[in-house]
């Protein structure tokens, strides 16, 4: 019965294309909007983990704020994204307290500045710029393209560049030995960065856009202040991460007199952190798009219940020749849901479509998984089951003399 | 034992004022394998009889039984099974369903059975064959001619096996010579040991029926054996529906009769008899006295 009451959906389907295509429209759009938008979801998160994975298992980053609530085992509770913007920066004590923690290879320091780089006329008010120490090509764990970063204890002005500052600022890819304006003062190129593969959703903005000067020169900027919004370490070896990272904090919070608005984070930290951020977004955004599906519901209940009504008197004859009020019941509710079920499969097609698009034209990369298609269309199954039930209950409680009487 | 028992039937419509009574009392008695056509003037609740019967509609009192059943107070669900499996309808208008194949037509019975689509499809074949459509199997209601499409209903209409067959008009909409087919087929399925039962308008296809029964008013007026092939003398000493039938009516029953049976002279006579006796006082009576019996 099941495959006859399918049959007679697909034929009803076929019979009206347009109309079949205008009722699942709902459906279409809310199935490719929601897979969509869980998939950049979910190719952000594998991105941000490659990104950590580039890094390295070994490195360990301070940040200020509590950026997340761990349990005793060292798990994530739960994140906040903001407590790093609200709370104070490091200091240049809490980086001399780190670098000083035993086994600690070496301690890398990073501050944002605030200021547009300029040559001659051109500015790039995208541009950010970061203090930073000789180590940070080892911490990021990236190569210099052209010339070389600075040494340990740079005090000069000089100056590292992302590839995109280069092409944007000095129009060449090569700006080795050119200068710009900084704050009014003259800083030198001395080398530039390979193209960061990074995404500029990660936490830590977009490298390819960033100039980094000495941390020295950064102070001389800034009324000889250092506000340092992340230090990035590493241990001397991998084993003694945990051990150092412990200790770090717990140095930390000693300096801090016991305040603990700091964080010791481990790579794993960073991932679950990351991941637990994507997720409230992806699922906010995806509850905004969920509503469409209902929206879509809505239109097949309504396009059933005119269909219903157009074929009162198909339903007359399959009553006067056995149908049960259960049996009409049935047919309807599997076609409703067979439109749904259609609906759902084009709209994985549109997602796999923009999910093209989106890989082609920017720089994500989302992720259909086979999880998240069997979902979708297991939820737009479920839209039409809902939503058929009450055109179908129409037609099921029809009386067959009077269904057969319309013509 | 009778296959169908109607006892002191009643099926009124409407409230108050308005109320119509379709059916009035009606005692009916029928045994397996007769052939019963039923005659009356138009609203004098034919179709309303049958659909009772059917288990398409209910009545307002009265007992029915069906195959040695009670069936006038079933519940919708059940009333559905019996309609499945004991009885078959046959419309005026066909009722085909207009998207299905003519073979998945015949096979919808089946289909609410719950049979496999190969049996159900292997049984609708041989009962087309039956009624000599095998190679219609796979077109469309659409693309067939009124008499091909009523033999497709009652294949349709056999197909369960059912106790009764019951047909409202089934020539209704056909030409003579489709309604000649039909009704031989229906007096084949009938010879077969068949229980039908039958509405016309057309006095000569009587000639196929056991026994006629004449109503009005919703009432049965009047109710006869007849050897089959002969026209009942009822219908020859008076026309029930001749008061109520317009000249239109009129005009098409002589061109069907005429064309039927081109060749027998009676079916010309009765036509004049028509004609002739508009004999509504007549009628009138006889309804009073077999009221005043009971
Ligand atoms: N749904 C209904 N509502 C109200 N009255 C109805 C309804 N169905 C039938 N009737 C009335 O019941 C009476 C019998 O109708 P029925 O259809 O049985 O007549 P009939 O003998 O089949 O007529 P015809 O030869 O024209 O088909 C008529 O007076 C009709 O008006
Ligand atoms: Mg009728």
């Amino acid at each position: 019965m099941v495959t006859g009451n399918f049959k007679i959906a697909m034929d009803s389907i076929k019979h009206a294309k347009w109309r079949s295509f205008f009722t699942m429209l709902g459906i279409i759009i809310g199935v490719a909007s929601v897979v969509t938008i869980i998939s950049i979801g979910e190719g952000v998160k594998k991105q941000v983990s490659e990104e950590i994975d580039r890094r390295g298992p070994d490195l360990i980053t301070v940040r200020p704020g509590k950026v997340a609530e761990t349990d005793e085992n060292g798990r994530i509770n739960s994140a906040s994204i903001f407590s790093s913007l609200v709370n104070a920066p490091l200091s240049e004590n809490d980086l001399k307290v780190v670098s000083g923690t035993s086994d600690v290879d070496y301690a890398v320091p990073v501050s944002y500045l605030s200021g547009v780089p300029k040559v001659e006329k051109t500015e790039m008010p995208r541009a950010v710029v970061f203090g930073t120490s000789g180590d940070l090509p080892k911490a990021l764990n990236q190569k210099i393209e052209y010339g070389a970063f600075f040494d340990k204890g740079a005090n000069k002005n000089v100056a590292v560049i992302g590839p995109r500052v280069a092409e944007e600022l000095f129009k060449e890819t090569v700006p080795v030995g050119a200068s710009m304006q900084l704050r009014g003062q003259s800083f030198v190129v001395v080398g530039i960065f390979e193209e960061f593969n990074d995404i500029s959703l990660s936490p830590e903005a977009d490298y390819n856009t960033a100039i980094f000067i000495p941390t020295e020169a950064a102070k001389k900027l800034n009324n000889n202040q250092l506000p340092i919004q992340q230090i990035l370490l590493r241990p001397d070896e991998l084993s003694q991460r945990d051990e150092v990272a412990k200790n770090v904090e717990s140095r930390l919070l000693n300096s801090h007199a016991g305040q603990h608005d700091f964080s010791v984070l481990t790579q794993d930290n960073n991932r679950s952190i990351s991941n637990e951020i994507l997720n409230i977004l992806t699922s906010l955004v995806t509850a905004v798009a969920a509503v469409s599906l209902i929206v879509g519901g809505i239109g097949i209940m309504n396009v059933m219940i005119v269909s219903v009504t157009e074929r009162t008197h198909e339903i007359g004859i399959r009553k006067a020749v056995g149908a049960t009020n259960r049996q009409i019941l049935a047919q309807f509710v599997i076609e409703s849901a067979v439109i749904s079920f259609v609906g759902g499969i084009f709209g994985i097609i549109v997602s796999l479509v923009a999910n093209f698009v989106l890989r082609v034209s920017t720089n994500l990369v989302p992720v259909i998984t086979l999880p998240i298609m069997g979902i979708a269309l297991v939820v737009a199954l479920l839209v039409g089951v809902v939503f058929g039930v009450a055109p179908a209950l129409k037609a099921a409680q029809k009386d067959p003399i009077e269904a057969l009487r319309r013509v | 034992m009778p296959v169908i028992l109607l006892e002191d039937v009643n099926k009124l419509y409407g409230f108050g004022d308005a109320t119509t009574i379709a059916l009035d009392e009606v005692e009916l008695s029928i045994e397996r394998g007769e052939f019963v056509a039923i005659m009356g003037p138009s609203g004098s609740g034919k179709s309303t009889l049958l659909n009772v019967i059917g288990l398409l509609d209910r009545p307002t009192h009265g007992k029915y039984m069906l195959d040695g059943r009670h069936v006038a107070r079933l519940r919708q669900q059940s009333r559905a099974r019996v309609r499945r499996d004991k009885v078959g309808f046959i419309f005026q208008s066909f009722n085909l369903l207009p998207r299905m194949t003519v073979i998945e037509n015949v096979a919808l019975p089946l289909a609410y059975k719950g049979m496999l689509q190969t049996k159900r499809l292997k049984k609708a074949a041989a009962m087309l064959e039956r009624v000599g459509l095998s190679e219609k199997e796979y077109f469309y209601p659409s693309q067939l001619s009124g008499g091909q499409a009523q033999r497709v209903a009652i294949a349709r209409a056999l197909i369960n096996d059912p106790q009764i067959i019951i047909a409202d008009e089934p020539t209704g909409s056909l030409d003579s010579a489709s309604s000649r087919l039909v009704m031989e087929l229906l007096s084949d399925i009938h010879k077969a040991g068949n229980t039908v039962l039958m509405v016309t308008h057309n006095p000569s296809l009587t000639k196929y029926a056991s026994r006629v029964v004449f109503m009005h008013d919703g009432s049965i007026v009047a109710d006869e054996q007849t050897k089959l092939g002969e026209i009942p003398d009822t219908l020859k000493r008076s026309m029930y529906f001749a008061p109520r039938k317009t000249v239109d009516d009129d005009l098409k029953g002589v061109s069907s009769l005429m064309n039927t049976m081109p060749d027998e002279k009676p079916a010309a006579k009765k036509v004049s008899v028509k004609k002739a006796t508009p004999k509504k006082r007549t009628y009138k009576a006889r309804t009073k006295k077999a009221k005043a019996k009971k």
